[in-house]
């Protein structure tokens, strides 16, 4: 707060009001390896704009003499460093928000770690940014780290970058130091999608080039680091010339008389009487009102909360997205995105995640990881699988069709999270590139012979009945006896087993957790396909995993899938060893076996449990059969 | 036991008690049971003591020689039943000195003029204010501009509409009651009285009593912004020719006088809502409403007002901002593989890109009001059993005008949840019933009954005990029972350091645990609310907040808030360098340590004894600012609890503090 501001606040409160409710609002991420004086740099602004109380200097003194590691100094890093054991580690470990305000702009910042695991802190600081600042230092010069930085800033589509050279002062403050490092630097982020960069000699600890122009860089003659924050023209708000999309996030219903569609207008603009389509459906109508509590709006903008009433009844529900009809959004269930994973569990091709894009959460699984992108060295790698931190380029399949835009052209409605739908955990981020096919193109070809003709030919209803347990419980056996029996039943059967289909169908893949989940994907596909020809199909493979079960299960219309626990102790199952595979993994011939370096995940509420540990194979097969006539499936 | 048969020192016992329980919050009424003193001697006793102090309690050697006693017990006989009348007519009726002197005529016998009968109303305290010659007689230059310009005009509205002007007043009269009255120009004064606050109805009601009185039509000049709303609320039922605006300054600072007088002097604009309404309804008065609107704020308001409602249509000039800087934006759609335009000195950046404005976008209220109300609607849509918390602060008020918005029609989908620790000021509870009547809310309130049993109370059991027992296991218990899984909370991230890392939507184990380590990504506007059995969540719509952009949204928005918060005199005791208010007679005095009025408010409400008060003379929300920003010591400061141990917010939250 200079001395001008502050006279205003004196003399004149409701012209300072005035001049501060017109203020904009940017937010930023401060991105730098650890040590280069971020914490530093972010207590500088703030100790600088005057946004610290005394009460607040006085526990900074006190604190930098406890904690501090500049000496007699104030260490402003510690104003910013929240959680008590980062203090003592004195390492940021998490994104932390700031807030600064000078008389332009109200200010947001993302600080985030620059330590190496925490990529994913990172992606999540610049995911909202509109301006980035990467910090190096004088002494280091542009290190890997900045490159990652400068990969993953350009990657979220930060385009407006500070290089901000630190530590000036340890350098003399000589001018051929900065001018290095920025041509290292430009030469290093020239493959990125980087619009403009701004160079800036500073010291955070001292103050250089931060507020006030530098008495030690008279070579200089670029603003400093404040005023570029306080004038850099981000678009401010980057969707208000883009097509219109308002992602519907809750259907407001007080009454019978009212139905209103509410959301955040993710771009573009509306107005009452504007011609609309509801995506993905393609419906159509016009814009009645824009209700506020305020009063009816002739027109808002993106970003503003809103809710639209429509001059037709249609159906629509949260996380459909309404846009306008001259420019709708694309519909899709297929499409390249890139993907940055950030959980402990890899990433596995085929295995089930929740996505969430705007309001709407589907179900979806990677198709195949394209690449992955090293991010130092900008190369591309082939991978299975993704593990924390990783980037990759990946084809991914929703089980609807979701209406979205790329990444590039609109931030809101080409992001998407990824979510394990065991652990609950968010597990990934991605941005959509653009739809594999355009499925608008391709519709289900509705045929006059369906599953229902098809079964009733054959005197049956159709089912998978899918045995699941370790290897050497007994399944194929039980399988092959139940087939029998029902031929002579005059059934109209199929058997997909393990051995078999991975000579044929399943020869590309092996044994590990990336390729069993292709393994029973595929399978499960196979499987619905025999189902709508109205056979009863039974599969007995290992499938060790939940997730995938649950895939297998969902393929099918409810009372379709019939999971069978072909349940084994672990011991019995390795003294029977049919195959001589338990031996030959306990030896170590053999990785990722079930039961011994793999794990299998028993259903929890399979529709049949047999106990081969307790009964004969004809007995289980037995079982089933009558469990399948209980169930109807059989008269 | 009547004053006459006390002795002097007895008398003088009873008056510092009356005076101490005054202090101390307690109602007339009580105290008047408590003392047997009648009430125009415990309000004179108390008048002494804020004038010198406890020795001017004691009552002088009695000089005057007595009135006719038998003469003076005719007339408390009289008060008591005229009240009585008061009383039982309620809202069937308005009451004038007219009738008055009429029922003294044909109830009491006694024959007396009209100007009499408002002698004995103006004695026995029950003839109000007339706020009208108030504000004439010695108006603020605020007023002074009001009364010149935009209330003239509503007066020459008024007069082309034969509506009569009316200025309305609420007020509590010293026995209790509430007086809703309405003075002419000419000095003539209409009043009912209620036993209780008025709700929603009880003004429907009186309106349509003033209407029957005036059937050409009324012009209100209303003391506050809620009066409107109620207003509005009438001339929704009832087509009729009313017009209304909104007195730039409130009477009274006293708060016991005007408990709705929320929001005072300039803020006391009608609200946008009122106005817009009042647009669908009927085009003529429209324009009379909207031309009486009060000048003092309208350079301020009509930028933000206009740009939230309806953008302004000549603001929005997209283009400018989407003009690429000289070489830069141009390049980038050349070749994807390119050296990027690095600048190193490049003093003209500034001039060309030129200030930042908000015309074309949205100012960053507009921007936090958005976010809140997104994160709002998304928890409606994704839980199961949503609530509110609500700690009656200015934060909760802020949260519940977000709430009223995002859910606009329909009413917010949550109910409220007070987790009251019995600890808080009364003139909270106060605000607290009244708001949610007013808005429609639903409260429901929760106090660890343990706690109380055991008598857990700051004063013996220390600040981290009580807040860790009343507060924090009780918002765990309250949670239990009612089976809430989100909890949308007023917390900000620039309260304090560990809040700046927690995220929007903040997980809590079953044991309703934080655990920072172990916090979800949060990226975009996606949040990821999914939980696991047992877990429950904390939503922070305010999270992007600072205390400027809150009192600045106050201000716009003219959002009641608890008259805590601005100055005015109230009794306090130092203690370890905080002034801390006496707020009821549960707080035990030091030894000598005696109450002192100063004037004083809150910048943060909590529990009374753990809350500092600060001295001030702000009593507006641009005064508060004002004072705010050229203040030297942060918000939280005024908690006892940030003090007890480094750290301590952080421990708290994670053992469940919200």
């Amino acid at each position: 707060m200079n001395a001008k501001t502050e006279k205003l606040i004196v003399e004149d409160i409701n012209q300072y009001l005035g001049v501060h409710e017109k203020k904009s609002q940017l937010r930023i991420i401060t991105c730098g390896s650890v040590d280069d004086g971020k914490s530093t740099l972010l207590g500088r602004l703030m100790y600088e704009s005057k946004v610290l109380f005394e009460d607040q200097l006085e526990a900074l003194e006190a604190d930098s003499k406890k904690f501090g590691t500049q000496g007699d100094k104030l260490d402003f890093a510690l104003l910013v460093d929240g959680l008590a054991a980062e203090r003592e580690q004195s390492i940021t470990i998490d994104v932390a928000y700031r807030f600064f305000s000078t008389d332009k702009r109200k200010f947001i910042v993302a600080d985030t770690p620059g330590h190496e695991q925490y990529t994913r802190n990172m992606v999540t600081g610049a995911s909202t940014a509109d301006v980035a600042i990467i910090l190096c230092d004088a002494r280091e010069g542009i290190v890997t780290q900045t490159r990652r930085h400068s990969y993953i800033v350009s990657l979220l589509g930060i385009r407006n970058v500070v290089l901000a050279v630190n530590k000036m002062d340890l350098k003399e403050y000589d001018e051929s130091v900065f001018n290095k490092i920025v041509d290292q630097f430009s030469e290093s982020v020239k493959e990125l999608n980087i619009d403009s960069v701004t160079a800036i000699p500073i010291s955070a600890l001292h103050g250089d080039n931060i507020v006030e122009k530098s008495t030690q860089t008279p070579w200089f003659h670029g603003t400093t680091l404040l005023s570029y924050l306080e004038t850099v023209n981000v678009d401010e708000n980057p969707m208000q010339d883009s097509p219109f999309r308002m992602p519907v996030q809750w259907v407001n219903r007080p009454n019978l008389d009212f139905r209103g569609f509410a959301g955040t207008i993710a771009s573009g603009e509306i107005h009452p009487g504007d011609a609309i389509r509801v995506q993905p459906s393609g419906k159509t109508s016009s814009i009645k009102q824009i209700v506020s509590f305020d009063g009816e709006m002739d027109k808002a903008i993106a970003g503003q909360s809103v809710t639209l009433t429509l001059n037709d009844e249609i159906d629509i529900s949260r996380g459909d997205i309404i846009s306008t009809t001259d420019q709708p959004a694309s519909s899709a269930d297929q499409f390249e995105s890139t993907i940055v994973w950030m959980s402990d569990d890899p990433l596995l091709p085929g295995r089930p995640y929740l996505l969430k894009i705007g309001t709407k959460t589907v179900s979806a699984t990677v198709t195949t990881i394209k690449h992955e992108v090293n991010v130092d060295s900008l190369e591309h790698t082939a991978a299975k699988q993704l593990e924390l931190n990783a980037i990759a380029v990946c084809n991914i399949n929703t089980d609807q069709n979701i209406a979205f835009d790329a990444y590039e052209e609109n931030r809101e409605t080409g992001a998407f999270i990824l979510i394990d739908r065991i652990s609950n955990a968010t597990v990934g981020a991605g941005m959509l590139h653009f739809a594999l096919r355009r499925s608008d193109n391709i519709h289900m070809q509705a045929v006059d012979v369906d599953k229902e003709k098809r079964s009733e030919l054959k005197k049956q209803k159709a089912c998978v009945v899918w045995l699941t347990g370790l290897s050497g419980s007994g399944k194929s056996t039980v399988a092959n006896i139940v087939e029998k029996k029902l031929a002579a039943m005059g059934q109209h059967t199929y058997l997909l087993d393990g051995d078999n289909v991975r000579h044929g169908l399943n020869k590309d893949l092996g044994f590990t957790d990336a390729d069993r989940v292709e393994n029973i994907r595929r399978i499960g596909e196979v499987a619905r396909l025999m189902v709508d020809s109205g056979l009863i199909v039974l599969t007995a493979f290992i499938s060790p995993f939940r997730s995938e079960r649950a895939v297998a299960r969902a393929l099918v219309d409810d009372g379709e899938f019939l999971e069978v626990f072909v349940e084994t102790p672990l011991h019995i199952a390795e003294q029977r060893d049919p195959k001589g595979l338990y031996k030959k993994a306990r030896r170590g011939e053999l990785k990722n076996f079930t039961g011994i370096d793999s794990p299998y995940e028993p259903p929890e509420q399979p529709e049949i449990l047999v106990d081969t540990a307790a009964m004969s194979a004809e007995q289980a097969a037995e079982k089933i059969i009558s469990e399948l006539r209980r169930k109807g499936i059989l008269s | 036991m009547s004053i006459d048969q006390k002795n002097s020192t007895d008398l003088n016992a009873a008056r510092r008690r009356a005076v101490q329980l005054r202090l101390a919050g307690s109602t007339l009424s009580d105290v008047r049971a408590e003392v047997g003193l009648s009430t125009p001697t415990i309000v004179a006793a108390v008048k002494a003591f804020k004038a010198g102090g406890w020795a001017a309690v004691d009552v002088k050697p009695r000089g005057r020689p007595r009135r006719n006693a038998s003469a003076d017990s005719e007339l408390a006989q009289a008060r008591d039943e005229l009240m009585q009348a008061f009383s039982t007519a309620q809202l069937t009726q308005l009451w004038t000195t007219k009738n008055v002197a009429d029922w003294l005529k044909t109830e009491k016998a006694m024959a007396v003029s009209q100007q009499t009968a408002a002698n004995y109303l103006q004695h026995w305290q029950l003839l109000p204010v007339n706020l009208h010659r108030e504000m004439s007689d010695s108006p603020s230059s605020a007023a002074a501009t009001w009364l010149d310009g935009e209330y003239k005009d509503f007066r020459l509205s008024a007069k082309n509409h034969t509506a009569s002007v009316l200025w309305i007043g609420l007020r509590t009269t010293p026995d209790g009651t509430s007086q809703l009255y309405a003075h002419t120009l000419r000095g003539r004064v209409l009043w009912t009285h209620l036993n209780s606050q008025p709700v929603s109805s009880d003004y429907k009601q009186f309106f349509s009593l003033l209407q029957s009185e005036f059937p050409k039509g009324l012009a209100l000049v209303l003391p506050n912004k809620l009066l409107s709303i109620e207003v509005e609320k009438f001339c929704a039922a009832a087509s009729d020719n009313t017009l209304h605006i909104v007195a730039p300054t409130s009477r009274s600072a006293n708060p016991s006088e005007n408990h709705i007088a929320a929001i005072q002097s300039n803020n006391n604009v009608a609200s946008n809502t009122t106005k817009r309404k009042a647009v669908s309804r009927t085009a003529q008065r429209t324009s009379v409403s909207t031309s009486v609107r009060p000048t003092v704020n309208k350079q301020l308001k009509a930028n933000h007002a206009s740009a939230v409602s309806h953008v302004g249509t000549g603001g929005t000039t997209g283009k400018a901002m989407t003009q690429p800087l000289p070489g830069t934006r141009s390049a980038a759609n050349d070749s994807q593989k390119r050296k990027p335009d690095i600048k190193v000195a490049n003093p003209q950046q500034s001039s060309t890109s030129g200030l930042p404005s908000a015309q074309t976008g949205l100012t960053h209220l507009q921007r936090l009001e958005a976010e809140s109300i997104q994160i709002m609607r998304e928890v409606v849509a994704e839980a199961d059993n949503p609530v509110m918390l609500y700690s009656v602060g200015k934060d909760s008020a802020v949260m519940m005008h977000l709430a009223r918005k995002a859910f606009y029609p329909a009413n917010p989908p949550f109910p409220l949840l007070h987790v009251d620790t019995t600890w808080k000021f009364q003139e909270m509870y106060r605000f607290r019933d009244n708001i949610v009547n007013e808005l429609g809310f639903e409260l429901l309130t929760h106090v660890n009954a343990e706690g109380v049993e055991k008598s857990v109370n700051p004063f013996t059991h220390g600040s981290a005990l009580h807040t860790d027992i009343m507060k924090t296991e009780a918002l765990k218990q309250a949670l239990d029972k009612y089976g809430f899984d989100v909890a949308i909370g007023g917390a900000r991230r620039d309260e304090e350091k560990s809040r700046a890392k927690e995220r929007i939507f903040s997980f809590r184990t079953a044991q309703h645990r934080w655990e920072p380590k172990n916090q979800r990504p949060e990226l975009w506007n996606l949040y990821n609310t999914r939980k696991q059995p047992g877990e429950s969540i904390r939503a922070f719509p305010l999270s992007n907040w600072n205390e400027l952009d809150i009192w600045q949204y106050i201000h716009l928005q003219n959002i009641p808030i608890v008259p805590l918060y601005f100055a005015a005199e109230r009794p306090v005791v130092e203690r370890d360098g905080m002034l801390i208010m006496v707020d009821d007679d549960r707080m035990p005095l030091h030894e000598g340590e005696v109450p002192m009025m100063r004037k004083v408010r809150f910048r943060t409400l909590g529990c009374y004894p753990l809350t500092g008060a600060i001295e001030s003379e702000a009593t507006t929300t641009p005064e508060i600012i004002q004072e705010m920003l050229l203040a030297k010591t942060s918000e939280r400061q005024g908690r006892m609890i940030d003090n007890d141990t480094a750290a301590s917010m952080e421990k708290k939250k994670q053992e469940g503090y919200f």
